[in-house]
């Protein structure tokens, strides 16, 4: 029962993903310019429910779709060149996964649950924006050129231009999301 | 709820219908693989060839391949808008303060315009003839060298079939508490960042509640039904590559040499 269930729950998170990065409005919040994920959150929600390996599993999913959605259907224009590189687009959605599963199983005894959540939140959705934008720093450096025809100087500070108003809001929404969405589900799944 | 791109199958019986899921995969991949050697002309007319052939051969409406772009339109303008003004090589036609638009650009441009097309129509020609479990089929089919490496290559397909099931389910679900919340007059579409934000909740939970429901559910009744892990699973359908297959390789692999020795 315990395998079957959890093997189906795996399934399901991955049916999550699906509809979060296909559907406009549930897995990205468009506020003015920005267009802000919280498929984090969902990553972060399997980390604790599910356990570590399989919140790595759900995070690598949604690199894939991310990977594979750069070659076919990409989601911006410059997507089609840095996600191409499996270390940019799946690699840091892994991580989300373990880092926040690590970070749970530290703080799960402790008493303050709810801020601790709120902190993995937030330390999960650094994790995707700081590895991805310092991925997209270390491979793309010398191409900045042929990615937006700015120069190399200039790709420093349009990731942290990315950094502080996507990645920063981000993680403002997985530290607000992931307490008020984990807490009841810990309750659900541990009846 | 048509909008999903994996939702998206028409069932038929056209040749492509009839093709082996795997070898569509490989194809899709492989027309992506050769489509960004050419560079010229003639290399692109025969990649438009290849699209236009798969199209027909398909047997389904063009609606449903405009309908694919639509999505995707701002992302095509934008890249080729991109292209146009700051590629600066070659003969320069007009000059707009720092904005300078030369004919190398607007080739180039043209190019990106239509292998965007191109990438977009064949595969939509996948998803439109391919229904989504023959899909998970056709990527266990591939994943099965990694058996090799004691990779679960039968539990990740049941897991993408039964993801690819419930996909339905779950954005059913999801219009209906969308509709729910909606009639007790939340607004979704505003507010601030925290508050927007706060809006998916209610959302959200139910959502996971049911997933979990349903885990629940399928996994006692596959447990009532002798289901276990990792054993040899036989399935309802069995895909074989036939001529049909082996021919539009040929086709295929003639095409990517032929780019080859045309590109310029």
């Amino acid at each position: 029962m315990k395998n079957n269930f959890k093997l189906v729950a795996r399934a399901l998170f991955i049916a999550i993903i699906l509809i979060q990065t296909t559907v406009p409005g549930l897995g990205y919040l468009p506020i003015g310019p920005l267009s802000l994920t919280i498929i984090p959150v969902t990553v972060i929600i399997a980390s604790i429910t599910l356990g570590t390996t399989d919140g790595m599993l759900i995070g690598g999913i949604w690199g894939l779709i991310t990977f594979i959605r750069a070659f076919f259907w990409p989601t911006s224009p410059l997507a089609q060149y840095v996600f191409i590189n499996p270390l940019v687009s799946v690699l840091p959605r892994i991580l989300i996964g373990l880092v926040a599963g690590i970070t749970y199983k530290w703080t799960s005894k402790t008493n303050h649950q709810k801020i601790w959540l709120s902190i993995i939140g937030a330390v999960g959705s650094l994790t995707n924006t700081v590895l991805l934008l310092g991925m997209v720093y270390v491979f793309y450096n010398g191409y900045a050129h042929e990615l937006y025809q700015i120069d190399t100087k200039a790709l420093l500070p349009y990731l942290l231009t990315v950094f502080s108003t996507n990645g920063l809001l981000e993680a403002l929404i997985a530290v607000v999301l992931t307490p008020l969405i984990a807490v009841p589900l810990i309750k659900f799944t541990s009846k | 709820m048509n909008k999903l791109l994996l939702g998206r199958y028409i069932p038929g019986n056209s040749i492509v219908h009839r093709m082996d899921p795997a070898s569509k995969i490989l194809l899709s991949i492989f027309f992506v693989f050769i489509i960004f050697f050419a560079n010229n002309l003639v290399t692109y007319g025969l990649m438009t060839l290849l699209a236009l052939v798969s199209v027909v051969a398909s047997r389904t409406s063009l609606r449903f391949f405009i309908r694919g772009i639509r999505p995707l339109l701002w992302v095509i303008i934008f890249t080729v808008i991109i292209q146009i003004l700051f590629d600066n090589t070659g003969h320069q036609l007009f000059k707009f303060y720092f904005l300078t638009v030369t004919d190398n650009g607007l080739k180039t441009a043209g190019f990106i315009f239509i292998r965007f097309l191109l990438i977009i129509f064949f595969s939509t020609v996948l998803t439109l003839t391919t229904d989504p479990l023959a899909i998970a089929s056709g990527i266990e089919k591939l994943l099965m060298p990694l058996k090799k490496i004691k990779f679960p290559v039968y539990t990740m397909s049941l897991m993408i079939s039964i993801s690819l099931r419930f996909v339905p389910t779950l954005m059913d679900e999801t219009e209906t508490i969308i509709k729910a919340q909606s009639s007790r007059g939340v607004k979704f579409k505003e507010g601030n960042i925290l508050a927007r934000s706060k809006k998916m909740i209610p959302i959200l939970i139910p959502l996971f509640i049911s997933s979990f429901k349903h885990a629940e559910g399928l996994g006692r009744a596959m447990e009532a039904r002798g289901y276990k892990d990792g054993d040899n699973r036989s399935q309802y359908h069995v895909y074989k590559a036939s001529k049909i297959d082996f021919c539009t390789w040929a086709v295929f692999i003639i095409s990517g040499i032929l780019i080859f020795v045309l590109r310029g």
